[in-house]
C-alpha cells in the first residue's frame, strides 16, 4: 500500500462557537483525525478572504472556517 | 462561595442580619486540587452517581462533571472506605498535588449580611406519585430527568438511548405529561409550567438521535405559552411527533414491552404498546421548604412554595428576605434568571448605604516598559497526565529551542496551579520575558487566569498567547500520539509566530453618565424607574400618553383578587414623590446617539405648537413601551355590540349595569392568536377568561358560560382558578384551529357555531354575549428598533441578547427591556422583569465606567478612505463616521465594539485592524502553518 | 468543631446555588456588594447543569 492521503487543513475557528465546540469535543473525548491546525479568531467575520488565499499559498490542502 | 454548606439560622433585621452556616468538609484542599481526576481512577469503592440520577456509578472521591464549579473534587463520606471504616487512603499518595486531607472538620460560620436571597430551587415529585404510572415496576418507565441524562452526549450512556430491560433501542416512545402536576391526588394542584417545554425538547432530541423513533406526547393542554415557544411545538409536529389529548390511566408491563392505557375527551379508551415511557415530572416545592421557612420566618403558600403577591412577586413576609427562582413558584430558566437579577436589584436597593464597602480592590504593579527585543517564554503543560500521556511534552518544548524570539522554555506539571503561577512570575522577571506562550488547555477557560498573572508580573495582559494542546489535541487524538505531538509542535510554532507580533494594548475605560432613562410609563416602566431610583440614580421616565399607568389603568382586579386601581394609585404616587425620578408625559424619544454609559437622547414633549425638544444625557436605557389588545377581524368585533374583548368585558362586569352578567356567555380563546392573525400565544388571555368567567358566576350564578379553547394555559397557580371555574359550572370545550368557531348574525340574533369535541357534534348557540380573548401586540417597537439598532422578533417584540441567560438585556449594550415590549406576560412577571431590567441598567451606573477589552478594532486614519463600508456592515453600530480635516474617516466606538472583525476583513484599504488579532499576526500564523518543511529548524520567514 | 466569624459590611447571603442563585450573586457583585453564596451540594449549578439542551433553541445548557 502506498502512503495514505494525509491532507493538511488550516482552520479558522470562532471563539464563541466553533472553538468552544472544539473544546467540548475534547471534553467528551470525541476522536477525529489530527490533520487540522487551527487559528482562533473572535468571530469568523474577521476572516479576510486574503487569509484563505495565503493559506493555500502556504500549502494547505483545505481550509476550514467554523463560526 | 460556600459549597457543601448548610444554612442553619437567621437572626437580626434588614441591613444587619447574622446568618449561621455550617461548612461540611470536602476532605480535599480546594487550593491544591487541580481536578486531574487521578484520585477517582484509583479509588476502589463504587458510589451511585446522583448527578446522573443514579443511572451510573462513580467513586466516593469524585467531581460531578468536568465543568463543575468549584473545579475541586470531593469525597462523599457516605461511601468512603476511610471515613466509614478507617481503612484504604489509597487516594492520599496518588494525589500529586497533596490535596487530600482527611483531617478536615465541619466548620460553623457566622455571616453578617444586610439581606438574604432565597433561591433553593425545587424538589422532586415523590416516588409514590410516579408509581401510579408504573415507575419502579418496570425498568423502561423513566422520569424525564433520567431521560435527559440518557440523551446527553457526556452522560452515562454517551447519548445513546437504550431500554434498561434488554438494551434495545426503543422504537416507540411515549411521554406522559402532568405527572405530579395539576393533580390534587398528590396535593399539587398547580401546573409546573416547564414540563410541556422540556418534553418537546427531549422528543426533538430523541428524534435527532434516531429519526425512525415513533414518539407520542399524551397531554391535557400543551402549555407552550412563553415567547417563541409555540414555534418549537410546531417544529415538533412537523417532524412527526404526535400529540394526543388524553389522560393516561395506567402503564403496565406487556411481554417485553409496556402497554399504555388512556382515554380521550370523547370518553373512549385505547391501549397502545411502547418500548419506553417517559414521565414528565413536575416541579415539587424544595425538600427543605418548611425548614427554610422556619429558619427565616417566611410564610409558605398552600403548596409549600414561598408566599408572595402579584404586585410584589419577590418580597417574602420577612423584611430583608427576598425570593427568586422556582421556590417562588414553578418556572423555567429565563424566568428564574430574571427573578434573580430582580432580587439582586431589590437587595442592592435596600443597602445602598453599604454599597462597595465589602468589595476588595486588587492592585497591580505598574506595567514595565517594553524592550525592543522580542523575548518569548514558552511554557508547555503536562496537565497531570491529560496531555503528557498522549503528547510528548518534552519534544514539543524542545522544538521551540531555535525559534526566533524564544529565549526561555520549560514544562510544567500543572501550569494553572497556584505554585506554577509563582514560577511563571519568577521566570518572567528572571529572563526578562516580554511575551508568553502557554501550551496547555483552552484560552476560553484559562486565559483570564494567565492574564492576571501577567498583570501581577508587571506585563500587559495582552502579551500572552495560549495553545490548546489538551481539549483540541491530546483528548481528541488519544490513539495517535505521534500525530498529536506533531500537531502540538505546529500549533506552538504558529503561536510563537503570532506572539512575535503581540503588542501591549491599553485597557480603555470610558466614564459613565450616572443617569438612566425609562421609555414607557406603564407598570413596567414605573417599576423600573422606582427600582433604579432606589439604587440612588436619577431617572427620566418618558410616557407617550397624558398620564402614567398604561394597561394597568384599564383593569379592575387581578386573578389573585388585588384591586388594580388602588395599587396603581399607590405606584403613581410613589413615582411622583420620588425626587430622583422626573416624569415627562406626552413625551417621545425622537433620536438617540452614543453608546453604553454615554447616551444622548432627544425628547419631544407636548403636541402641535407647544411641542418642544430637549436633550437628555444618560448612561443606560430601559424600554418598557408596552402593548395593547389586538382587534382581530372575522368575529364581528366592533360590528356587533354583543361582541367584546375580555378587557371590555372586565370593565362591564366592574360597572353597575343590571344585566352586566347575562345568562348565556360564550368566550372564544385565541381569537386572532396562535396562527390566526397573530402567530403567537399571548400568555395572559386564558387567565383573563377564567377571571371573567368566575366574576360572571359571582354576579349571576345561573349564567351559562362556555369557553371555547385550544389549550387552556392557566399555568402555575392559575390552575387553581381554572379548576374552581370548572367546579362552578363553567363549561370548557376545546376546538381545533382548522375548525374554529364561527360568529355570525342571522337577522338581529348573534350566533356562535362550533364543533363540540366532547359530544362529537356541531353546535349552534345564540348567546347574549360573546367575549373574545384577543392577543397582545407590542406598541411602537418598530420605530425604537430603528433608532437603537436593536433587533426584533418576527412578531415585533424586542429580541433579547440571550433567550435563557440574558433575558432582559438587548444585544445593544446599555439597553434593557421589560414588560409587554419583550413579550406578552402577566402582571407579576412584568414587575419582576422590570425590577430585573432596572438592576441590569444600574450596573454600569454603579461602576461609573465601562471597561473595554483591548481586542477592539482600530482604524488607521491615514489609510482610511472614508468609504463607510465598515460602518454599514457593523452589526453593533460600533463604527461612526467623523470629519477629520474635512475628510470623512471611520472611528471605532470602543465601548460598543464586540471585536468580531467584520470591519477589518472588509476594509478595502486594510486600514482597520483588530487588537490582538492583527493582519500581521494572523498572516504570520498562516506562514508558520506553511512552514512544515523547515519545522525542525523552525525558522519562520 | 471550628467556629468562625465573618464580618463584611455591604454583604448579601444567597441561599441556593442553582441558576437563580448564581445569577443573583453575579448581579450583586456587579452592583457593588460582597456575596456569600451558600450551596448545600459540592458544586454550584443546580439542576440546569444536569440538562442536556435547553428549550426552545436546543442550545447546550452547560
Amino acid at each position: 500500500m502506498s502512503e495514505q492521503y494525509n491532507p493538511r487543513i488550516l482552520g479558522f475557528l470562532c471563539n464563541w462557537c466553533c472553538y468552544a465546540a472544539a473544546d467540548a469535543a475534547g471534553v467528551s473525548r470525541f476522536q477525529y483525525p489530527p490533520n487540522l491546525r487551527t487559528i482562533r479568531v473572535m468571530c469568523t467575520g474577521r476572516v479576510d478572504p486574503a487569509f484563505i488565499f495565503r493559506g493555500f499559498i502556504e500549502g494547505a490542502d483545505g481550509i476550514f472556517t467554523g463560526g | 462561595m460556600l459549597t457543601n454548606a448548610d444554612f442553619l439560622s437567621l437572626e437580626g433585621k434588614p441591613g444587619d442580619f447574622t446568618a449561621k452556616v455550617r461548612l461540611r468538609p470536602r476532605y480535599i484542599d480546594a487550593d491544591s486540587c487541580t481536578a486531574c481526576g487521578l484520585c477517582t481512577q484509583y479509588c476502589p469503592r463504587h458510589h451511585v452517581d446522583d448527578y446522573n440520577e443514579g443511572l451510573s456509578l462513580t467513586r466516593p472521591i469524585h467531581i460531578d462533571y468536568a465543568q463543575a464549579v468549584p473545579a475541586t473534587y470531593y469525597i462523599d463520606p457516605e461511601s468512603c472506605l476511610h471515613l466509614q471504616h478507617d481503612t484504604c487512603q489509597i487516594c492520599v499518595p496518588v494525589c500529586q498535588s497533596h490535596a487530600i486531607n482527611f483531617d478536615q472538620k465541619p466548620e460553623e460560620l457566622d455571616l453578617k449580611v444586610g439581606a438574604v436571597i432565597l433561591s433553593p430551587g425545587f424538589g422532586k415529585i415523590s416516588e409514590e406519585t410516579l408509581e401510579k404510572y408504573g415507575y419502579n415496576r418496570h425498568p423502561d418507565i423513566v422520569t424525564s430527568i433520567e431521560f435527559e441524562r440518557m440523551t446527553t452526549a457526556s452522560g452515562p450512556f454517551m447519548g445513546e438511548v437504550k431500554c434498561f430491560s434488554d438494551g434495545r433501542h426503543p422504537k416507540r416512545l411515549a411521554f406522559i405529561q402532568c405527572v405530579g402536576s395539576r393533580d390534587l391526588g398528590c396535593n399539587n394542584g398547580y401546573c409546573s409550567s416547564v414540563c410541556c417545554m422540556y418534553s418537546i425538547k427531549e422528543a426533538l432530541v430523541a428524534k435527532e438521535h434516531d429519526p425512525e423513533v415513533d414518539i407520542t406526547i399524551y397531554y391535557m393542554d400543551i402549555r407552550t405559552q412563553g415567547k417563541e415557544f409555540d414555534k418549537a411545538r410546531e417544529r415538533a409536529e412537523a417532524i412527526g411527533i404526535k400529540f394526543v389529548r388524553a389522560r393516561v390511566a395506567d402503564v403496565t408491563p406487556w411481554e417485553n414491552r409496556l402497554q399504555l392505557t388512556y382515554s380521550t375527551l370523547d370518553g373512549k379508551h385505547y391501549f397502545e404498546p411502547y418500548d419506553m415511557v417517559v414521565l414528565s415530572v413536575g416541579l415539587e416545592s424544595p425538600r427543605d421548604a418548611r425548614g427554610i421557612a422556619e429558619k427565616t420566618g417566611i410564610d409558605l403558600n398552600r403548596y409549600d412554595f414561598c408566599e408572595t403577591s402579584t404586585f410584589a412577586p419577590l418580597t417574602t413576609s420577612r423584611d430583608g428576605v427576598i425570593v427568586a427562582g422556582a421556590f417562588q413558584g414553578p418556572k423555567d430558566i429565563p424566568e428564574s434568571v430574571t427573578q434573580a437579577s430582580a432580587a439582586a436589584g431589590i437587595a442592592a436597593g435596600m443597602l445602598t448605604k453599604q454599597r462597595g464597602q465589602g468589595i476588595v480592590h486588587k492592585s497591580y504593579p505598574e506595567e514595565q516598559p517594553m524592550d525592543e527585543e522580542v523575548r518569548i517564554g514558552v511554557f508547555v503543560c503536562h496537565c497531570g497526565i491529560n496531555i503528557s500521556s498522549v503528547v510528548d511534552v518534552h519534544n514539543v518544548e524542545e522544538s521551540t529551542e531555535d525559534m526566533e524570539g524564544v529565549v526561555y522554555h520549560t514544562d510544567s506539571l500543572y501550569s494553572c496551579s497556584q505554585d506554577a503561577q509563582e514560577v511563571l512570575k519568577d521566570k518572567i522577571k528572571e529572563h526578562n520575558l516580554n511575551r508568553v506562550v502557554i501550551a496547555a488547555c483552552s484560552p476560553r477557560t484559562h486565559e483570564p487566569l494567565f492574564q492576571e498573572t501577567l498583570k501581577d508580573a508587571g506585563l500587559n495582559r495582552s502579551l500572552i498567547e495560549m495553545v490548546n494542546i489538551r481539549d483540541q489535541c491530546s483528548w481528541v487524538h488519544a490513539n495517535e500520539p505521534e500525530a498529536a505531538t506533531d500537531k502540538s509542535r505546529d500549533l506552538v510554532r504558529m503561536a510563537v509566530a503570532k506572539a512575535r507580533g503581540m503588542k501591549p494594548l491599553p485597557e480603555q475605560t470610558v466614564p459613565v453618565t450616572p443617569r438612566a432613562m425609562v421609555v414607557g410609563g406603564g407598570i413596567a416602566g414605573m417599576t423600573a424607574a422606582l427600582s433604579i431610583a432606589d439604587q440612588g440614580f436619577e431617572t427620566l421616565l418618558l410616557e407617550k400618553g397624558k398620564t402614567l399607568g398604561g394597561n394597568l389603568g384599564l383593569l379592575n382586579h387581578t386573578l389573585a383578587g388585588d384591586e388594580t386601581a388602588k395599587e396603581l394609585k399607590k405606584l403613581v404616587a410613589r413615582v411622583q414623590k420620588n425626587k430622583k425620578i422626573s416624569v415627562a408625559t406626552e413625551a417621545e424619544l425622537t433620536a438617540i446617539s452614543g453608546f453604553i454609559g454615554n447616551y444622548a437622547s432627544v425628547i419631544s414633549t407636548g403636541s402641535g405648537k407647544k411641542k418642544t425638544e430637549q436633550t437628555y444625557d444618560h448612561g443606560t436605557v430601559v424600554l418598557a413601551t408596552g402593548g395593547h389588545e389586538h382587534r382581530p377581524g372575522g368575529y364581528l368585533l366592533d360590528k356587533n355590540s354583543k361582541v367584546m374583548t375580555q378587557m371590555e368585558l372586565e370593565k362591564r362586569l366592574a360597572g353597575k349595569a343590571k344585566n352586566r352578567a347575562p345568562s348565556s356567555v360564550v368566550m372564544i380563546q385565541c381569537a386572532g392568536s396562535r396562527g390566526d392573525d397573530l402567530n403567537y400565544c399571548s400568555k395572559v388571555c386564558c387567565n383573563h377568561a377564567v377571571k371573567n368567567a368566575l366574576q360572571i358566576k359571582e354576579i349571576n350564578p345561573d349564567s351559562q358560560v362556555i369557553v371555547l379553547y385550544r389549550d387552556m394555559r392557566t399555568y402555575g397557580y392559575a390552575e387553581d382558578a381554572y379548576r374552581e371555574a370548572r367546579l362552578k359550572g363553567v363549561v370548557f370545550i376545546p376546538y381545533e384551529i382548522a375548525n374554529k368557531p364561527e360568529v355570525y348574525e342571522k337577522g338581529k340574533t348573534l350566533h356562535v357555531k362550533f364543533f363540540d369535541s366532547i359530544m362529537q357534534e356541531d353546535m349552534d348557540l345564540t348567546p347574549d354575549l360573546v367575549a373574545l380573548s384577543v392577543g397582545i401586540v407590542p406598541e411602537g417597537t418598530e420605530e425604537l428598533s430603528k433608532l437603537l439598532k436593536a433587533p426584533l422578533t418576527n412578531d415585533r417584540f424586542f429580541l433579547e441578547a440571550h433567550v435563557k441567560l440574558r433575558p432582559v438585556e438587548l444585544p445593544v449594550d446599555g439597553v434593557y427591556v421589560c414588560g409587554l415590549a419583550h413579550g406578552p406576560k402577566p402582571l407579576d412577571e412584568t414587575i419582576a422583569q422590570a425590577q430585573a431590567a432596572a438592576a441590569k441598567a444600574a450596573i454600569p451606573l454603579v461602576k461609573g465606567f465601562v471597561s473595554v477589552a483591548p481586542i477592539v478594532s482600530i482604524v488607521d486614519e491615514e489609510q482610511c478612505i472614508g468609504c463607510s463600508l465598515c460602518a454599514s456592515l457593523c452589526p453593533y453600530g460600533a463604527i461612526e463616521m467623523i470629519k477629520v480635516d474635512k475628510k470623512r474617516k471611520a472611528r471605532t466606538i470602543a465601548a460598543s465594539c464586540k471585536a468580531c472583525g467584520i470591519c477589518a476583513s472588509h476594509c478595502p484599504t486594510f486600514a482597520i485592524t483588530m487588537g490582538g488579532f492583527t493582519n500581521e499576526q494572523i498572516n504570520s500564523q498562516i506562514s508558520a502553518f506553511g512552514d512544515v518543511g523547515e519545522k525542525e529548524t523552525a525558522e519562520v520567514s | 468543631m471550628g467556629k468562625g466569624m465573618e464580618h463584611r459590611a455591604g454583604s448579601v447571603m444567597v441561599v441556593g446555588g442553582g441558576i437563580a442563585g448564581v445569577q443573583a450573586a453575579l448581579d450583586l457583585t456587579e452592583l457593588g456588594y460582597y456575596v456569600y453564596l451558600v450551596e448545600k451540594e459540592a458544586v454550584v449549578g443546580g439542576v440546569m447543569a444536569q440538562l442536556d439542551k435547553t428549550f426552545p433553541t436546543n442550545d447546550c445548557s452547560l
